[in-house]
């Protein structure tokens, strides 16, 4: 029973946490906003601090490291509300490292690793909502491989990727495939998202697709999880920061004579942010933490950390804005893109309600970390 | 970073574990887990068993007689007391005052009241606040003059929890009345027997005399019982809050009763009520970010490293449990825990409780009792204060 982090986890922060305040500034970001919301280039300097190879074996090119790395350089990415989307990537190689045969393993892995390829999971459907396993994407054995038709929507990055993961059923049951965004069939129609990051609607008309796995539920429910806990670590380094500007401002804004941060009530409120801060950072390493147990432990485990981070998430970006008064609805500052940033990272990957659902029907008898 | 025990630390559970089993008697840990009361003879024959062990100071240094038990160590003695019904120890004298006696008093003093706390023979009551002085505690009033080698006190304690049972009383009295309020106090310990001390009993929403006002009246008080230096009281009063930090959060407590939360729901029928369900879903979240919150204040502790501005949270979040839990068990219980039916509180009741059920007769009581958490130690609004002050500085 240890929090602390190691020399080496603590290098890798550092070297994420220097990329970001050096090179991914809110200047640059915006612009990669206005320009769409993906720079490849950005993606390439992440490939270049040998991140995108984080959860893929040595073997394959990668660093062979795991989730508390992964969590570590979420955090740092969430800081600098890095708007490409490393947590597909951590997504993609676990799936694929865990799910796919070995062809399509040495295939994609070492590809993804060094950079070449962006593979993004495209799972979510008009209908299904959050209930990831409804899905009415159907895939026939064709050609010796598959076709697969569906409708994937709002999938990260989906106009610039270089291959979906993507559930389809097959025979009635649910598997994952890999489909090439230039395979034919296969059409985008991009759009920036609310956070500013770029997503797309995908279709798929019996584009040639490669069987990943048919336990496709199970699989996408790992791969699921692997994203609900990248989302949370994330959504940690964006409060972190959210609320360190709130104080920064509170200290300098005067009014009446006084700055503002010597009010009671806007002082409880900051307590209570720094309250909602820290149970997510918990939540957050409980999440990670349970990332590699047994599946029925690890769905309980992130449900209960998602639900927690969406409610912390909430509260912390509506009372940053208030606490800023009316700076704090401009597009100019940053505290609204922060708030922007994490409404949208709670409803992704299934919302607090969803996912207090989700706890309510998982509950046992026991109670606390350890049940 | 790991969740998980070592293996000493799982070998060391297992070793208290057995023990409590072994040594809880089976009808106090009976009226613990239902919620039913406690007598001064039931609290008092699980100090002295563990008193007998030398585990009543659990938290004592060695050289005291402690067992040296780290900070994961005491934290998992106190889950296992918890989870197995074990009735709350008595803070006054082994957690609140021992320490004080440690620190700062003589050697005579430490061979003259340490014993009594450490065996469980002698029950300590806390002097601090008064009718005057809650929240600004420094404000206290009951003043205590020094005559030749006495001191003459003069003066009122409220809120004084279970001082009815109490025979010495540790107290924050004013020696001074010049500079700021402060440094004009001192830390003397009083015999509750002394000419002039009269306790009265504060009847609390719930029925129960919890706490006592103490008056005192022209009492003498050897001034050999004053710890420490004239006017230094506050200094020692504060060393007090920098120790314990993680019990306050109370989540091993808060563990057990979320189970039994689920029972109570169930025996009602309303845990299959998705509404009410979810409710305890959220609480059981709740429970599971505080425990994280408490194992990384361990963790930190373990390693030598701060973590002040998280463990002015335990206390915020750990009261809001226990209000929450005790709020739900009442509503599971629905118009049927509204019967007030002191006896039905009483192990071996064999009355007819309305309604049938008579593990509903304490839900509301308790409910009411709780509202006390959240005012009590430090209320959570000058706890806010103090986490803003991390924040904000």
């Amino acid at each position: 029973m240890d929090f602390d982090f190691t020399d080496d986890q603590e290098s890798l922060r550092d070297a994420t946490r220097k990329w970001v305040e050096k090179g991914y500034g809110f200047e640059r970001r915006t612009g990669i906003v206005k320009a769409g919301g993906f720079s490849r280039d950005a993606y390439g300097e992440l490939v270049g601090l040998g991140l995108t190879g984080l959860y893929i074996a040595e073997d394959d090119g990668g660093l062979g490291m795991g989730p508390v790395e992964g969590m570590v350089v979420m955090e740092e990415l969430g800081r600098g509300m890095v708007l490409e989307p490393f947590a597909q990537t951590l997504v993609a190689s676990g799936l694929l490292s865990g799910y796919a045969p070995d062809a399509l393993r040495s295939a994609w892995l070492p590809k993804i690793a060094s950079g070449e390829s962006l593979v993004v999971l495209a799972y979510q459907e008009r209908a299904a909502r959050y209930d990831f396993e409804k899905c009415e994407a159907k895939a026939m054995e064709a050609h010796g491989g598959y076709a697969l038709t569906a409708t994937k929507s709002i999938v990260a990055a989906g106009d610039q990727a270089d291959a979906f993961i993507v559930p389809a059923l097959a025979n009635g049951q649910m598997a994952l495939f890999l489909v090439e965004r230039t395979a034919a069939g296969v059409a985008t129609s991009g759009y920036v998202t609310q956070d500013g990051a770029r997503a797309a609607e995908v279709t798929f008309d019996q584009a040639p697709a490669c069987l990943l796995t048919l336990d496709g539920l199970s699989a996408l429910a790992h791969g699921i999880d692997i994203g609900i806990a990248a989302v949370c670590a994330e959504a940690v380094g964006v409060m972190d920061r959210t609320l360190a500007v709130t104080v920064e401002y509170m200290n300098t804004r005067k009014q009446f004579g006084v700055v503002i941060s010597s009010f009671q009530a806007l002082r409880h409120r900051v307590a209570d942010m720094k309250m909602q801060l820290e149970l997510a950072r918990s939540m957050s390493y409980y999440a990670s933490l349970k990332l590699n147990a047994p599946a029925e432990e690890r769905r309980r485990a992130l449900a209960r950390a998602k639900y927690q981070l969406g409610v912390s998430m909430r509260f912390v970006g509506q009372q940053a804005v208030q606490l800023h008064g009316g700076i704090g609805v401009t597009d100019e500052y940053i505290v609204s893109h922060y708030f922007k940033k994490l409404t949208q990272l709670e409803m992704t990957f299934g919302d607090t309600l969803h996912h207090l659902g989700e706890v309510s029907s998982r509950m046992q008898d026991t109670a606390g970390v350890f049940a | 970073m790991d969740l998980a025990f070592t293996p000493e630390e799982q070998t060391f559970r297992d070793e208290i574990r057995a023990w409590v089993h072994a040594n809880l008697p089976a009808d106090i840990a009976h009226k613990v887990h239902n919620a039913l009361r406690l007598s001064r003879d039931d609290m008092q024959r699980w100090a002295k068993i563990l008193g007998a062990k030398g585990w009543l100071g659990h938290g004592w240094p060695k050289e005291f007689g402690g067992p040296g038990w780290n900070a994961v160590q005491k934290h998992l003695f106190e889950e296992e007391c918890a989870l197995a019904g074990a009735p709350r120890v008595v803070p006054f004298g082994p957690v609140m005052v021992a320490p004080v006696i440690m620190a700062f008093g003589t050697p005579e003093q430490q061979q003259r009241f340490l014993p009594g706390i450490a065996s469980g023979e002698v029950w300590w009551s806390q002097g601090y606040s008064e009718p005057g002085a809650g929240s600004d505690l420094a404000s206290v009033k009951c003043k205590a003059e020094r005559h030749g080698d006495q001191f003459i006190v003069n003066g009122q304690k409220t809120w004084t929890t279970l001082g009815q049972y109490g025979e010495w009383i540790f107290c924050l009295v004013r020696t001074s009345t010049e500079g700021k309020p402060q440094t004009g106090i001192s830390f003397l310990l009083i015999d509750m027997k002394s000419p002039g001390v009269t306790v009265r009993p504060i009847k609390l929403l719930d029925g129960e005399a919890e706490v006592n006002e103490v008056w005192f009246d022209n009492v003498a008080v050897p001034a050999e019982n004053l710890i420490g230096e004239e006017n230094k009281g506050w200094t020692y009063a504060k060393h007090l809050l920098s120790h314990e930090r993680t019990n306050i959060a109370d989540v091993n407590r808060s563990k057990r009763e979320l189970e039994r939360l689920k029972r109570i729901a169930q025996a009602e029928g309303v845990y299959d009520d998705l509404r009410f369900r979810d409710e305890i879903a959220r609480l059981e979240v709740d429970v599971v970010a505080l425990e994280m919150l408490v194992l990384r204040v361990l963790s930190a502790e373990k390693s030598g490293k701060n973590s002040l501005d998280i463990a002015g949270l335990l206390k915020i979040k750990g009261s809001e449990i226990q209000q929450r839990y005790s709020e739900l068990m009442m509503q599971a219980a629905g118009p049927f825990s509204l019967p007030f039916i002191e006896e039905a509180m009483e192990a071996g009741w064999q009355g007819n409780f309305p309604g049938g059920m008579v593990a509903d007769a304490p839900l509301a009581s308790s409910y009411f009792n709780l509202r006390k958490t959240t005012i009590y130690g430090g209320s959570n609004e000058v706890q806010r204060n103090i986490v803003a002050q991390f924040v904000l500085g």
